[in-house]
């Protein structure tokens, strides 16, 4: 086993330096100098000059893109992902301020996703074709059909705007400091429901059509044949095999978890990593935009990661 | 020897007592049987209609109406209902219903011409590494694990943003660029288990060309799963089109698109909440028929799914 996840991470490596590479000409891509954006405005021209030495600008572009691939591991300098062009500070201590929002919504929002949605996914398969499993399959096509903004515009609307229940945007009641935890939670409620609604659309019918697919085998029938109760042989014997692909499809759905949580931060304001993200493509900030793309990639193969070694804990039949 | 023991049996199928009991279902080719599962699936066929509908009134409606989508009267504004204008006019005194029309061909377009690009360059990467095998397959492929790494939607709104925020064709080409990596899976996956099935290798002994092995024997087979996923990429597409709106990195007014009327509805929700709802139900009605669709096809065109029988 400890081989097993030696091998895989060690896979995840160059994945991780590829990844750096493509960002790296993806955002050295755009048309223009990245230091275009101050020019023309009070900045002066020695200014832009210690700029472009300041980030090797004047350097060619092979030496530049080995520099990013060489300091971007050494996370542990603070100046290691450059410095914000906005507002000046090193990435990484930017980084590390929306890193917990962003994490905290999208947490929140997995684990009410797998609480909701297995539930859902078992009555739907239990009782094929029933109204019940007519109705969640009907919410949940609707569900996955609305984009992600227009639900948190809704809900933002009614429950914000309208009824005053919520707050409309960000993460703490203006003129706060310190943590308040009744009223980040308070904060919480609207963003996360809309990332989990769009969410618990796509799991309940991946969950469904697995646990069919148990349902279908020929040690459940055995099992019913032995007369064990019907619950018996859903949560015991079939619930189990069921649940096996739903851990893949915890590592397939950061990546849609990720840009959802982009959308939903710039509906409400919430101050993670996807606003920032979305802010910084805006203003042109490169060194963050580079550095979104870089943390977004490490999230997705690490979720993958994770899934993998998971997999091979609760399937016995992957031989690693 | 199998030749030997068939020739009594065939011989033995012409006496009376057998010919009673040979099976008289006419033979029925794949796509008569695509057809038939594709029709028992009554919400596809529903789907499809929708969406030719949809596709049809995008189509004539702008052409009819011409300029009205973007004609703006003083005198119209805020105008209720009328023959010509079955939705009433907006706040600034444009054909409400000229317009949605007009965005929903801009959508429609979008997805299909990013669409099209999707399956292009799957397919052509996808059959490239699934032919040649050995390192190119290698490299192509950790090539799409790493853009399959990558926060694609973000990657579309930076590609959007740095390039030409606004213009129609920069939008498609960011979703085609980072949405092949799929379809170019399936294809290889496809490619994969047919290169070394009999009938290609038969081909090759007979001498056929790589090119018509590809073209003619292998491709066909890659054909059901790339329809289904470009269905479903039609969805997607229209989904990423509005949310770049929503983010401003969509498509400009004047020109309409479901994503900037929705955007701009959204401006105008308390005085006039009706507006809301015309780009978002247009929007859902689409993406419910293309994934709808998608669905259905990918049941009919399963060769292993039976026909139920009635």
């Amino acid at each position: 086993m400890a081989a097993y996840i030696l091998r895989r991470v060690l896979q995840a490596i160059p994945i991780v330096i590829g990844v750096a590479v493509v960002a790296f000409f993806i955002v050295r891509l755009a048309p223009g100098s990245p230091v275009d954006k101050f020019r023309g405005g009070r900045v002066s021209p020695a200014v832009i000059e210690n700029i472009i030495k300041l980030y090797q600008l004047d350097q060619p572009l092979p030496n530049q893109l080995w520099s990013w691939i060489t300091t971007f591991p050494q996370v542990w300098r603070p100046d290691a992902w450059g410095y914000s062009f906005t507002d000046g500070k090193p990435v990484l201590y930017d980084l590390g301020n929306k890193i917990p929002p962003t994490l905290l919504l999208m947490g929140t929002s997995l684990v009410l996703t797998a609480i909701i949605s297995i539930p859902l996914g078992i009555l739907g398969a239990v009782k094929q074709y029933s109204r019940s499993d007519k109705v969640i399959t009907i919410l949940a096509t609707i569900g996955y059909a609305m984009p992600t903004f227009w639900l948190g515009f809704m809900l933002r609307t009614v429950f914000g705007a309208n009824l005053k229940w919520f707050p409309l945007f960000g993460a703490q009641t203006l003129g706060q400091s310190g943590l308040n935890v009744p009223d980040l939670l308070w904060h919480l409620v609207l963003p996360v429901t809309t990332l989990t609604i769009v969410a618990v659309a796509g799991w309940s019918r991946y969950m469904r059509s697995s646990m069919l697919e148990v349902l279908r085998q020929d040690y459940v029938r055995t099992a019913r044949a032995k007369g064990l109760s019907n619950n018996r042989v859903v949560y015991r014997h079939a619930l189990r095999n069921a649940l096996i692909p739903i851990v893949t499809l915890f590592g397939l759905s950061i990546p849609a978890l990720l840009s959802g949580a982009a959308v939903t931060e710039s509906v409400y304001s919430w101050p993670g990593l996807g606003y920032l993200a979305v802010d910084a493509v805006r203003t042109r900030d490169y060194p963050i935009v580079l550095a979104f793309v870089m943390i977004g990639a490490i999230m997705v193969i690490l979720g993958n990661l994770i899934a993998d070694i998971l997999y091979a804990f609760v399937d016995p039949r992957i031989k690693y | 020897m199998e030749r030997a023991e068939q020739g009594p049996r065939a011989a033995h199928a012409v006496s009376q007592t057998d010919v009673d009991e040979v099976d008289l279902t006419p033979v029925r080719t794949y796509w008569q049987l695509v057809r038939q599962r594709f029709l028992q699936h009554q919400l596809a066929v529903i789907a499809l209609i929708v969406l030719i509908v949809l596709v049809a009134a995008a189509i004539i409606i702008p052409w009819v109406s011409g300029t009205a989508g973007t004609r703006t009267d003083l005198k119209l504004i805020n105008k209720p209902p009328s023959l010509t204008a079955p939705l009433g006019y907006d706040e600034l005194g444009i054909n409400t219903f000229a317009r949605l029309m007009g965005a929903l061909q801009t959508s429609l377009l979008v997805a299909f011409s990013a669409v099209i690009i999707i399956v292009s360059l799957g397919t052509v990467i996808g059959a490239i590494a699934g032919y040649a095998g050995g390192w190119l397959d290698n490299a192509l492929m950790r090539f799409v694990d790493i853009i399959l790494s990558l926060p694609s939607f973000f990657l579309i709104v930076m590609l959007v943003a740095f390039f030409q925020t606004g213009n129609m064709w920069v939008v498609v080409f960011a979703i085609g660029l980072t949405g092949w990596t799929t379809a170019a899976r399936l294809v290889r996956a496809e490619f994969l288990s047919l290169r070394t099935s009999d009938y290609v290798q038969a081909a090759q002994a007979l001498g056929a060309s790589d090119r018509r092995i590809v073209v003619r024997h292998i491709l066909p087979g890659a054909l059901a799963p790339l329809v289904v996923a470009a269905t479903l990429g039609i969805a997607d597409s229209v989904v990423v089109e509005a949310t770049l709106s929503f983010l401003g990195f969509g498509i400009m007014p004047p020109a309409a698109s479901l994503g900037n009327m929705l955007t701009k509805a959204q401006d105008y929700v308390f005085r006039s909440p009706i507006m809301i709802w015309y780009p978002g139900l247009v929007l859902i009605a689409v993406v419910l028929a293309a994934s709808f669709l998608g669905d259905g096809l990918r049941d009919a065109l399963d060769p292993r799914q039976r026909i139920e029988a009635k």
